[in-house]
């Protein structure tokens, strides 16, 4: 959702290659100066549109022939309307347009023929855009200008089309993430599919040396005394206690000195639940002697706070809450010293019921 | 030759601000599951949000009224949203690149700024 898809980068190319052309050969249509200037740039927008639909068309073309069909058609229909500004009925065909082209995207990334990209996503924007300017009545606009109507329409359209828009992408990209997006934004290190009997024996061994370190931390203080401070709410499930020091100095996965410590939040006081390498810049993953077992993941696009030091998720709209900025944190891999039966001792999360479980007991 | 039409900017910023206000409700209400998560300070946060798109919103309808405050009012807060962004996308803290964030937090911003810029569109407020 936050990436462009490489196969759809030749759409930036073609909706970048339309706006100048747009605007030149829009300029010369005779009654440019006649009509608003909201409906002038809701049909470069459109033009843009089509440029888009239009260059996406080779891709598919081999695999997909009905949606090569379908983008053709959008792209005509788009460039079409672009051109016919001064039509009678412009502004109903191109409202239908611009909302079912909106709907159509929706529908093909529910159901899966499409994957939730920065081109899609732009693009819908780009078109929603359009519909809100096309449709926006102007002051001094002659003849019959069915005000209400096109404001009923604006009203509606443009804050359902944009909230169900930024809901699908949103579900769909958390409920069927691609194979190295993980955990809402976690970025998972590429490796090997399989792990070599080798990659097993040298993930053991780190496991080993990382719980046997780690131990005396079970005691809190002496994590404390260690250098370790908590980060975030205490009153969340579990929380990450980092070491400055560790960070700065930028071990690279030193069992003897990790930069962060996991313990749940649990009502008898903070729990160990394992350890955390943290790689010091980003995009530069550790080292996996584990191969797939050993993937370090790279928290990408969360909202952090320095209020209360806590994170939400950006928006599919690349915003986030006042006061929240877009980061990323520097490459990360666990190590749970726990028993974590849904992802085993190097994955991502610790499973949340044996958080809740240690918080009852 | 054809009449020319008088400005129609104040129309365009009203909806490019309705857009960036939808933006941020959709972000405050993104803030608030996170606070049922514990995270106690995303309930401000997501409120404070709500109530900003919330303003947005009136300024919009002001300017679309060719109020003077709301085309100041505009203006002032694409400034800081564009210094924002702009700071967002200089520093190394991994902030995302991609073209829904250019669009929304540069392009968005820049486009309002443009549109209610000089003494023309000055002019058509009162």
């Amino acid at each position: 959702m936050y990436s462009v898809n490489p196969e759809h980068a030749i759409g930036i190319v073609g909706g970048l290659l339309a706006l100048p052309m747009a605007l030149i050969a829009l300029r010369m249509h005779p009654r440019w100066r006649s009509v608003p200037g909201t409906v002038r740039a809701a049909a470069v927008l459109m033009a843009v549109s089509g440029g888009v639909h239009l260059a996406l068309i080779p891709h598919h073309l081999a695999t997909e022939p009905v949606t090569s069909l379908l983008f053709l058609l959008n792209g005509l229909a788009f460039i079409a309307l672009a051109a016919t500004f001064t039509w009678r009925y412009w502004r109903l065909a191109s409202a239908g347009l611009l909302i079912s082209t909106v709907l159509a995207y929706l529908v093909y990334v529910g159901i899966g023929f499409e994957g939730p990209d920065q081109v899609g996503l732009a693009t819908k924007l780009v078109e929603v855009t359009a519909l809100g300017l096309a449709l926006v009545p102007v002051r001094g606009e002659a003849g019959r200008t069915h005000r209400s109507w096109r404001w009923a329409t604006l009203g509606v359209a443009m804050p359902m089309l944009l909230v169900i828009t930024g809901a699908t992408v949103w579900i769909v990209d958390l409920t069927r993430p691609d194979p190295r997006h993980v955990h809402a934004g976690a970025l998972l290190q590429a490796t090997s599919t399989v792990a070599t009997p080798a990659q097993v024996d040298a993930a053991n061994r780190l496991y080993a040396a990382t719980k046997t370190a780690i131990l005396p931390y079970e005691d809190w203080h002496q994590a404390w005394a260690a250098g370790y401070r908590p980060g975030g709410s205490t009153t969340l499930p579990s929380s990450h206690w980092m070491n400055q020091r560790y960070v700065e100095a930028g071990y690279v996965m030193d069992p003897e000195r990790p930069q962060g410590l996991v313990y749940a939040n649990t009502h008898h006081g903070p729990v160990l639940l394992g350890a955390m390498f943290q790689m010091k810049s980003l995009n530069r993953f550790g080292p996996d002697p584990g191969g797939p077992m050993t993937a370090w993941h790279q928290h990408e696009n969360i909202c952090f706070t320095p209020v209360g030091f806590e994170f939400s998720l950006m928006t599919p709209y690349a915003t986030c809450p006042i006061g929240a900025i877009d980061i990323s944190a520097p490459p990360m891999l666990h190590v749970w010293i726990v028993d974590n039966p849904r992802g085993g001792p190097f994955a991502v999360d610790i499973d949340s019921s044996v958080v809740a479980a240690m918080d009852r007991s | 030759m054809e009449k020319a039409m008088p400005t129609s900017r104040p129309e365009a910023v009203f909806v490019l601000l309705l857009l960036q206000s939808i933006f941020w409700i959709v972000a405050g209400i993104s803030a608030l599951p996170f606070a049922l998560g514990g995270e106690v300070h995303m309930i401000g946060l997501g409120l404070a949000t709500l109530l900003v798109a919330v303003l947005v919103c009136l300024v919009a309808i002001g300017v679309l009224w060719r109020r003077r405050w709301a085309r100041r009012t505009a203006l002032g807060l694409e400034i800081v949203c564009l210094a924002g962004s702009a700071l967002q996308l200089a520093l190394p803290i991994g902030a995302n690149h991609a073209p829904v964030t250019l669009l929304t937090n540069v392009v968005v911003p820049a486009a309002v700024i443009w549109l209610l810029w000089g003494r023309m569109t000055r002019s058509v407020f009162s």
